[in-house]
């Protein structure tokens, strides 16, 4: 009987591909992450120098995700997704993340009716999970219980697809390459290094792409190195100037060191680079205020996107 | 760093047998099971007489290691937490109040980089003594250059409390004076150990009733940390990171507004920046640049950073988003 059934199989293949797309379905995220669609098991880093509007980003996607896509005949055109926000760098601010989902809600409405508001704001606001963490263990911590949360919750909640957000992945970069040096008594034992904090953090993570229908975002600082001039080799200048900045969109490319392991590297399957654009021309046209530009480096695109933060989120220039 | 056989005596699961096998990988505490692959390790047991004990002595430390992080909270919650309790502190001086929208933020590091005699200090003792004459609550003041004047507070106060009862004055006035805590710290080792006994009363205050600390200046933190910031070694800049880390979470956790003093360095085309480096940009949450003005009282503030007001100009030009104030 059990051998029947083992030749028989679990399902057709067509059963199978109809269960893989509605289960790992394709992510298509707001501006200015439009010009890729994600699907489960993609891991973004976005860098930056910092500031670069790198958390308005986050927060931008964010509000995709936890709106519907259609709800008591509005169309929304969000993701339905639950997001699960790790803050290393305590710089969330929950009220900016309620701001844009209202303006988000009115304009999907066309009006603001308190009441029905109220309700989907709600909903909302339940799939948006948060946690912080001021060093390195309590995000290991955070993250090797992390599967068992998420087993528990899906009996509960309907099966839809997570995406994890981290906001600087490189925020105890510098205190744990410190704890290198510390001597540690006992034999045998793993120093706390970035390079071991790290691994895990992959290893846990690679776990949870594996198993669950998810994705992963995260920001990280990128620390500016000095310019290297494609057309003149061998001019260079410091990225404070104002006029190197302007240079950006002239064939001027910012060189930044990689602080990350190379086994974070391994795992990061798409690449964005962002900073703010010292243009003088761009600032007087948008009297938003500063413009950023965003590149993708991996899949590597060869024109860059340029957009402001309102008070709606982030729009495109 | 709760080595495991402490934790044998309320957890009967750990016992011999799982220290034992823990100990022969190198693993002595929880934190060094953090580090540690737990899959290969429970793999690696197979083979022992009891695998069954094992694994379950593994969800316990799973469950000792969920109550080590922070936990998590939905949208809703969040939203009843900071709505309780954020609030805006007054600065006392009208410009920069209007630029911050309000003044400090609770909850958040602001940063104010200026060269010398460009007001910060007077700015600094302005804020506190609003703080303890307004907002009756503590102030804890960490000053690290022997600037702190209390005479020069005294005269802010008494301008705060304007003019009552002369009874009534000088009980407020006696009060508000008392809630303004100044420490002299010279080195950043002091500056640490200050800050965690500023986090266990934290720890233990009651949200709500008077007396609470509610804003913490340090004046100037880039004299703690310039002196030990150098361009190889990385314990320096370890050291400013998680200076930097504590801070924010005593701003976060307990909600307190926290204001740094940073001085400026040179930078291109003659524009002073601030000082402490790329690294240190990311932690403050609100960084303002103030100048004085030459020949005239008024200094001149401008935004160089905020998390959730826009930033209305180019980084390094000194119009947009600023503001003159004199203070007097």
């Amino acid at each position: 009987m059990e051998v029947r059934r083992w030749i028989e199989g679990d399902e057709t293949a067509k059963e199978m591909l109809e269960r893989v797309f509605t289960q790992r379905s394709s992510l298509a995220l707001p501006p200015p992450l439009h010009r890729i669609p994600l699907r489960s098991g993609d891991v973004v880093e976005i860098a930056g120098p910092s500031p670069s509007a790198k958390t308005q980003i986050l927060l931008q996607a964010a509000v995709s995700c936890v709106l519907p896509k259609e709800w008591k005949g509005t169309y929304y055109g969000g993701l339905g997704q639950t997001v699960l926000y790790i803050d290393l760098d305590s710089k969330f601010d929950v009220h900016r993340l309620l701001q844009m989902l209202k303006h988000r809600i009115v304009g999907a409405n066309g009006h603001s009716s308190s009441g029905c508001d109220e309700e989907i704001i709600n909903m909302c606001m339940k799939r948006f999970f948060y946690t912080c963490c001021y060093d390195s263990f309590e995000l290991l911590a955070t993250l090797k219980t992390l599967h068992y949360r998420l087993q528990r919750e899906n009996l509960a909640l309907e099966n839809h697809g997570h995406v994890i957000m981290m906001d600087s992945i490189g925020a105890f970069h510098w205190m744990d390459r410190a704890c290198t040096s510390f001597v540690l008594e006992g034999y045998n034992r793993k120093s706390i290094s970035f390079q071991n904090v790290m691994v895990i953090v992959v290893g846990e993570l690679r776990k949870l792409l594996s198993v669950h229908s998810m994705v992963v975002i995260c920001t990280k600082t990128a620390n500016l190195g000095n310019y290297v001039d494609d057309r003149n080799f061998g001019k260079r200048s410091a990225p404070d100037n104002p006029d190197s900045l302007r240079d950006i969109g002239n064939g001027r490319r910012p060189v930044f060191r990689e602080y990350m392991p190379s086994i974070w590297q391994s795992l990061v399957t798409h690449r964005i680079f962002v900073q703010a654009l010292g243009d003088q021309v761009a600032v007087r046209k948008h009297r938003d205020g500063m413009v950023y530009s965003l590149e993708w480096s991996l899949p590597c695109l060869s024109f860059s996107d340029k957009f402001v933060v309102t008070d709606a989120g982030i729009a495109l220039v | 760093m709760a080595p495991l056989r402490s934790l044998e005596k309320d957890y009967p699961l750990i016992d011999a047998d799982f220290q034992g096998f823990c100990a022969s990988h190198g693993i002595l505490t929880v934190e060094d099971l953090l580090i540690h692959d737990l899959h290969a390790l429970l793999a690696k047991a197979d083979h022992l007489p009891r695998p069954e004990r094992f694994r379950q002595a593994v969800n316990q430390v799973l469950c000792i290691v969920d109550g080590l992080h922070r936990p998590w909270l939905n949208g809703i919650e969040l939203l009843r937490r900071t709505s309780d309790f954020n609030r805006v502190l007054s600065t006392g001086c009208g410009g920069v109040d209007s630029l911050l929208n309000g003044g400090l933020q609770e909850g958040q590091v602001t940063e104010l980089a200026g060269p010398s005699s460009s007001g910060k200090t007077q700015f600094c003792l302005l804020a506190a003594s609003t703080v303890a004459a307004m907002h009756l609550c503590c102030v804890m003041y960490l000053d690290t250059g022997n600037s702190f004047s209390s005479k020069r507070v005294a005269h802010f106060v008494s301008r705060v409390l304007g003019t009552t009862s002369e009874e009534d004055n000088s009980r407020s006035f006696q009060q508000a004076m008392s809630r303004i805590l100044c420490c002299a710290v010279f080195d950043i080792f002091s500056m640490f150990a200050l800050l965690h006994q500023l986090e266990a009363k934290l720890k233990s205050q009651v949200r709500g009733s008077v007396g609470v600390v509610r804003l913490l200046i340090i004046d100037s933190i880039s004299s703690l940390i310039s002196p030990i910031l150098s361009g190889s070694g990385s314990q320096g800049r370890a050291l400013m990171i998680s200076a930097g880390a504590l801070l924010k979470k005593l701003a976060n956790e307990y909600n307190i507004a926290v204001a740094v003093i940073n001085h400026t360095v040179g930078g291109e085309n003659g524009f002073p920046k601030p000082a402490l480096g790329e690294t240190w940009k990311t932690i403050p949450h609100v960084r303002l640049m103030l100048s004085h003005d030459f020949g005239s009282k008024a200094c001149h503030v401008s935004i160089l950073k905020h998390i959730s007001l826009r930033l209305e100009s180019a980084l390094f030009q000194a119009p947009g988003a600023s503001t003159r104030f004199v203070i007097e």
